[in-house]
């Protein structure tokens, strides 16, 4: 679908086009974006003006991945996982993305109180989109995004789950000029060794986990314990053992061993088998989605919560759903919950519901809903799209204004240093649609993270602007 | 642990994998082998199973789907597990009945491509469709009261209960299905069928009936199937996919038609994953398309299949 590999060949076409006012090569170019720009765009170009003469800031910028914006509309890209393990928390990032666009245009949610956003629009131009579906396959995700921004011309691309496609696509996103806000993405080395400048991420890592989780869990168990892991053997799974191992280490636990298990695996009993048999006291199951739910399941079921701890460090809504009353009790780490009582996040939480049939949002749909305006609002306070100012305007930004306290997205590694809520999961019998944990604690910003030289951030080189 | 416990207990826990691989894989092998029909759509039998039994159980609370949209933000009877198992069968049994007289029927004669495309097809066509009305999310299947958590089993200790029973209802189904093919009238027409359906038909036996009672048979396994396999795993509109392939290695490995190359295909790829995880965790997905691979190039029939009699 996508026309070649390489973004200049597309953009030295999309010039000749405007230039010679071939309105139906452009046509073709514009793709099946979900939203009706190619008429606007055809016109636009027919009448010679484009190549940025209708961005006012082009003349001082010179053309870069998908700048300058060409027609009226500005054009998102949100890849998510609409099949896979993950695709419940894709579909709900989906909801989140689809809000996120609405209030830009017409006002709403957030948007009212941000004082960089106006609600009509972002830097004049309406906001339209483009999905595309990861399928949780790091391949697929870079085909996907990378038609987003070859075929449809996206400006800024977001997205996630799984760490594995978020590292793919941010590659992809330094290599084409576009801009990449991580949505749901959880590895160290999302921001660490495989960083880049083209990206964000609101998301807090396994490091963050590591050191929010072991306080709480080493109190409530004691602070000698033998644990065992499971692990999905991919970038996340790998940082997230490792974190675990380190602060739970570091805590006084030990390691009885670690055991990587195939993403999308069903069948947990086994390797619980193996687990419940190695004399540990602790079990931590670092699986998220689908495979998450399996294996909390299957460890419930073969009664291990009454000989072992079982710690799940990173939780959300779909999953403890599927789980139902198997997370009674099991401690871990969200990106955010519903339940977080300040003006954020009770009007995101209000919004979204009447948005959706009073459904209440994920940890997901709100960082794909905050990442989406997060990107928006630092265009409207570069003035321009073009990506480096946009990202200048991200970098070291301080807010407060996602509903998780006082944040700042480091320069360093492009990583937001904030609060993690720790979580335990609910009775069966407490448990309704919205509500599957108990907040036990929203560990500050300042109990967590890491200098930039070091951790996951030491090795972060974030690479060129432009 | 001992050594004999530390062995049977990963004995014991392939036996359980297998058992839901083995109650997916005879309505498979029983349908491919009688009727010479490739269903890729078997998996949504599973799938229908799954779903209704869910429904037919529980009272779920829906989380997204089109049925939520329209006002039905719970569904579900609420009636317990042993309705589910009486009931799922029958319906599933009616599904696969029509699926015989309007999609297998008309294609009995064609290539194998054709059946695979057409079933495959049909199969998308019903996860979708679950897809729009359920949501992509994924639902909890909770385990029967009586059937939860765990018990102790001699020499490998505390086992989930609720596999114990699978692997218990999975053992009598095979027993019943086997005494019906090979002790009843119909058992023999459907083996002679298998060996040579021209011959049956010239003997003066309409054969399109029992072709249709095996189809049903054979769905009304698959939904059982999901009955009983629902309470294992999160339920979503992948399941059926998701059980497909190793249904159809457990049919390559112990051969087209045999129920009991059903059960030791079964049995055999539940040991070769509980193995390999207990000693090289990283080859258990692996290791069962070697097993396959290996039965395909040594003995192409499946361990247990017959040779074809008829080209």
């Amino acid at each position: 679908m996508s026309h070649g590999d390489g973004g200049p060949t597309r953009r030295d076409v999309v010039k000749v086009a405007g230039a010679t006012g071939l309105a139906g090569l452009a046509g073709c170019l514009g793709g099946d974006s979900s939203g009706d720009d190619n008429e606007q765009t055809d016109t636009e170009m027919s009448d010679g003006t484009n190549d940025g003469s209708n961005d006012q800031q082009s003349e001082d910028y010179p053309p870069l991945g998908n700048f300058p914006v060409q027609g009226s509309k500005v054009i998102l890209g949100f890849n998510v996982p609409q099949s896979g393990p993950y695709a419940s928390e894709g579909k709900d990032e989906l909801r989140g993305y689809e809000m996120a666009v609405k209030h830009l245009n017409n006002g709403g949610g957030w948007v009212d109180d941000w004082d960089d956003l106006s609600g009509d629009g972002v830097l004049g131009k309406q906001v339209d989109y483009v999905t595309g579906d990861t399928a949780t396959d790091a391949d697929q995700a870079q085909k996907s995004a990378r038609r987003m921004i070859q075929r449809d011309n996206a400006l800024m691309v977001s997205g996630g789950s799984s760490s594995a496609v978020a590292i793919a696509v941010q590659e992809l996103c330094q290599r084409e000029k576009v801009t990449f806000m991580c949505c749901l993405t959880h590895s160290n080395d999302t921001t660490g060794k495989n960083c880049v400048r083209y990206s964000f991420r609101e998301m807090f890592n396994a490091y963050m986990t590591g050191q929010a989780l072991a306080p709480v869990v080493t109190e409530e168990y004691g602070d000698d314990l033998d644990f065992y892991q499971l692990y999905a053997d991919y970038s996340w799974g790998k940082t997230q053992q490792a974190s675990m191992k380190k602060f739970f280490e570091e805590a006084g636990w030990s390691q009885v061993d670690s055991v990587a298990t195939p993403l999308g695996t069903k069948d947990y009993q086994s390797y619980l088998s193996e687990a419940a048999n190695s004399g540990a006291d602790a079990l931590f199951l670092n699986h998220y989605g689908l495979d998450g739910a399996n294996s909390l399941k299957g460890a419930i079921d073969a009664g291990m919560d009454q000989d072992m701890e079982i710690v799940m460090p990173l939780y959300n809504r779909p999953m403890a759903q599927a789980a139902g009353g198997a997370i009674e009790g099991i401690y871990g780490t969200v990106a955010w919950d519903a339940q977080i009582d300040n003006g954020p996040s009770n009007k995101f939480s209000s919004t979204f519901g009447s948005e959706y049939n009073g459904r209440t949002p994920s940890g997901p749909a709100q960082l794909a809903y905050a990442q989406t305006l997060q990107y928006a609002a630092a265009a409207e306070r570069a003035g321009t799209f073009y990506p480096p100012e946009v990202i200048k305007q991200l970098e070291d930004y301080s807010y407060s204004s996602l509903g998780m306290g006082e944040e700042t997205m480091r320069k360093c590694d492009h990583q937001a240093q904030r609060a993690v809520p720790v979580v335990k999961g609910l009775p069966e019998s407490e448990q309704d649609s919205g509500t599957f944990y108990e907040i036990v604690n929203l560990t500050s910003r300042d109990d967590l993270g890491y200098g930039c030289s070091e951790g996951p951030a030491a090795e972060c080189k974030l690479g060129s602007y432009e | 642990m001992s050594l004999v416990a530390e062995v049977t207990r990963v004995l014991v826990n392939g036996l359980q994998q297998g058992a839901i691989y083995v109650l997916v894989a005879i309505g498979l092998s029983i349908i491919l082998g009688t009727l010479k029909f490739v269903n890729f759509a078997h998996g949504a039998l599973y799938l229908i199973g799954t779903y209704a039994g869910m429904l037919i159980t529980l009272n779920v609370q829906l989380t997204g789907g089109k049925l939520m949209d329209w006002g039905y933000t719970e569904l579900g009877l609420g009636w317990g597990f042993l309705p589910a198992l009486i009931l799922v069968p029958i319906l599933v049994f009616g599904v696969g009945i029509v699926m015989e007289r309007f999609v297998a029927r008309p294609f009995y004669d064609r290539p194998d491509t054709d059946q695979i495309l057409l079933t495959f097809g049909l199969a998308i066509v019903i996860q979708e469709a679950f897809k729009i009305l359920f949501g992509g999310q994924s639902y909890n299947f909770a385990r029967p009261a009586w059937a939860s958590g765990p018990v102790a089993v001699p020499i490998i200790g505390s086992f989930p209960q609720w596999r114990l029973y699978v692997l218990g209802i999975t053992t009598a189904l095979v027993i019943g299905v086997y005494l019906l093919i090979e002790y009843t009238d119909f058992g023999l027409v459907v083996r002679a069928g298998t060996r040579d359906a021209e011959m049956v038909q010239l003997l003066g036996i309409k054969i399109t009936r029992p072709y249709l009672m095996v189809f049903g048979v054979g769905a009304a396994l698959a939904g059982v199937a999901g009955v009983v396999g629902g309470p294992l795993y999160a339920v979503n509109p992948n399941i059926g996919t998701e059980i497909l392939v190793p249904a159809f290695l457990v049919v390559v490995i112990g051969g087209v038609g045999s129920i009991t190359g059903a059960v030791l295909g079964g049995i055999l790829i539940g040991e070769v994953l509980a193995i390999l995880v207990a000693v090289a965790p990283q080859w258990s997905q692996v290791g069962i398309y070697v097993l396959a691979a290996i039965v395909l190039l040594t003995r192409p029939q499946g361990l247990l299949g017959d040779e074809e009699v008829v080209p």
